[in-house]
């Protein structure tokens, strides 16, 4: 069954169409990065679809259901929102320990979350003095409590160090790539999740502007060849005249858009021009996030 | 349910604040007993005075004194239920018990709890401040003809109702600054009003201080007149009837609202 199912969700706040007609799903065994910039809604579809926020339209579910009639919801699914929502004068442990008997878990799975996140040092500690990362942690790790086969993450990488992003990426790639888990994980930053995400959704302002597998997400699109010639020169002609648009870069290098390397070898062959170097440009990610949302 | 309950007396007794506000309920209730310990039996400007300290008249009235600690368990309440909007844990509160009403359910049942819990800890002190002063007064302590019992169970009761009535209060403001000023301004300063004024008792009586006083069902004469409360009975259903009037309301209405 799909796990996360976003079906032409829609959501105003007074006149700012936060989320406007939003549709996809998310399978099992998978990493889905929820993309866009600021503002573009994703928070906003993430707690539609964990019951915080009443959508105007459309379905968010989950195991096929609405959040709210699942009757054991956090061991159907783990969510991380956002790392402030800690009271400070309370410790870690006694945390997760209120969550625990709320949901009708055993109580030491407190301690073996927070064992799983590496914040078994700090179980006793007021997460008044905890860093971002670590509330980040403290977060994550209460999603586990229930143990769940399905995650909704919202921005969890925000205030971790390039270690703790690593640490992340891991985690998240085992959950769903050696425990079947499917997981919803959203960023500003495609960067943070490019080595960690099957798929992609991307939204701006509100709308999807992109849906796919992170691999046509970059070689989709118009990505260019260098080539290097000893007769450069006489190969542009060549390849202008083949349909590619080339730029001349330098004495020697071109940039071709438009024809495959192949094409390239084959009038290279033709026009017996040797070829020192044929290179796939791979595509910025960044550029193509900034492209396809309007950001630029 | 009861995991729920347990779950919001988790979350009381691993902040630091209630046993703040229990002790300073013990030193109000403290300082208020000094009061009518030093000035027992002393008429000022031949107004009434207090009976004398070895007579169970004024341990009747010492005893009384204990229905001051309502405000503590209403601002208790309060906090329960607006400090989870401040520090935002009414996220995860919320999505471990997507089914919003039954966590106000669980924490009207707590807020019960704790206004009992905080009335035991009164009449404890009650017992050990009261008892000995009458004793080396030269009295002699005996239950039989006075009227402590009720006036315990009307402690126990108006201290438990006062617990609910915070929580429905919060669920209703969300704001804590908003809902503990607005408790201890009804408090002090509106329920003061119509209960010392004559003229808006048949008003005051009605207001939940008023419906509290009635569950103590002992006559204070400010010098105004006797009040007239409610039947004690009566005390305890109007106290009632705010809290869940304020719970059923806030669940309709601020509790519904979009968590973002
Ligand atoms: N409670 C709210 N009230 C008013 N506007 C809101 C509220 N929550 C979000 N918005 C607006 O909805 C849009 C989408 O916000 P959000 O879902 O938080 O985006 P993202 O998580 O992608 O940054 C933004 O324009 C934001 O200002
Ligand atoms: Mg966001």
């Amino acid at each position: 069954m799909t796990a996360i199912e976003i079906r032409d969700l829609a959501k105003s706040f007074g006149s700012v169409k936060a989320v406007d007609g939003v549709s996809f799903t998310v399978e099992a065994g998978s990493v889905t990065g929820y993309l866009g910039p600021n503002g573009a809604g994703k928070t906003t579809t993430l707690r539609s679809l964990l019951g915080l926020v009443t959508p105007d339209s459309g379905e968010a579910l989950v195991d096929g259901r609405r959040y709210v009639t699942l009757p054991q919801p956090v061991s159907e699914v783990g969510a991380v929102l956002e790392a402030t929502s800690f009271h400070p004068g309370r410790t870690a442990l006694d945390h997760l320990r209120i969550l625990c008997v709320a949901a009708g878990l055993p109580d030491q799975r407190a301690g073996e979350s927070l064992e799983m996140v590496g914040l078994a040092d700090v179980a006793g500690k007021r997460v008044g003095g905890f860093s971002l990362g670590m509330r980040q942690r403290l977060a994550l790790s209460s999603a586990l409590l229930g143990r769940p086969k399905i995650f909704i993450l919202d921005e969890p990488a925000n205030g971790l160090d390039p270690a703790g992003i690593e640490w992340l990426r891991g985690f998240l790639r085992h959950l769903a790539h050696d425990q079947g888990a499917a997981v919803l994980v959203s960023s500003h930053v495609l960067a943070e999740v490019e080595q960690t995400v099957d798929n992609v959704v991307i939204i701006a302002k509100g709308r999807l502007v992109r849906q796919g597998t992170l691999k046509e997400l970059i070689t989709n699109g118009d990505t260019a060849i260098r080539v290097r010639a000893s007769n450069a020169a006489d190969l542009a002609p060549a390849l202008e005249a083949a349909g590619a648009a080339v730029e001349r870069v330098e004495d020697g290098l071109l940039r071709v858009r438009g024809i495959d390397a192949e094409a390239v070898g084959q009038i290279a062959l033709d026009r017996r021009v040797v070829l020192t170097e044929v290179t796939q440009e791979r595509s910025d990610l960044q550029k193509v996030f900034l492209e396809l949302t309007g950001e630029r | 349910m009861i995991g729920l309950v347990k779950a919001e007396l988790r979350k009381l007794f691993t902040t630091r604040l209630w046993w703040i506000m229990l002790i300073v309920m013990v030193v109000l209730v403290g300082v208020n007993l000094a009061f009518i310990i030093a000035f027992a039996g002393v008429s000022q400007n031949g107004g009434p005075a207090l009976p004398e300290r070895d007579t169970m008249e004024w341990a009747q009235v010492a005893w009384s004194v204990g229905s001051s600690g309502g405000i503590f368990v209403m601002i208790l309440g309060v906090v329960m239920i607006t400090s989870e909007y401040r520090y935002q844990t009414v996220t995860g509160t919320f999505l471990t018990t997507p089914r919003r009403e039954r966590v106000i359910a669980a924490k009207l049942i707590t807020g019960l709890l704790i206004g009992l819990l905080f009335a035991l800890v009164i009449l404890v002190f009650e017992a050990a401040t009261v008892v000995p002063t009458v004793l080396l007064s030269g009295g002699e302590f005996s239950l039989a003809e006075t009227r402590i019992p009720q006036v315990s169970v009307g402690i126990l009761a108006s201290l438990a109702l006062y617990g609910l009535f915070g929580i429905g209060l919060g669920a209703l403001v969300r704001n804590q600054i908003a809902g503990i000023v607005g408790a201890v301004v009804w408090a002090y300063v509106i329920e003061s009003i119509f209960t010392a004024i004559p003229a808006l008792h048949s008003v005051g009586k009605w207001l939940p201080g008023g419906a509290a006083q009635s569950l103590m069902s002992i006559d204070i004469d400010t010098g105004l007149g006797r009040p007239e409360w409610l039947p004690a009975w009566g005390g305890a259903l109007v106290l009632v009837a705010y809290g869940l009037l304020f719970a059923v309301v806030a669940s309709a209405t601020t509790v519904r609202r979009d968590i973002t």
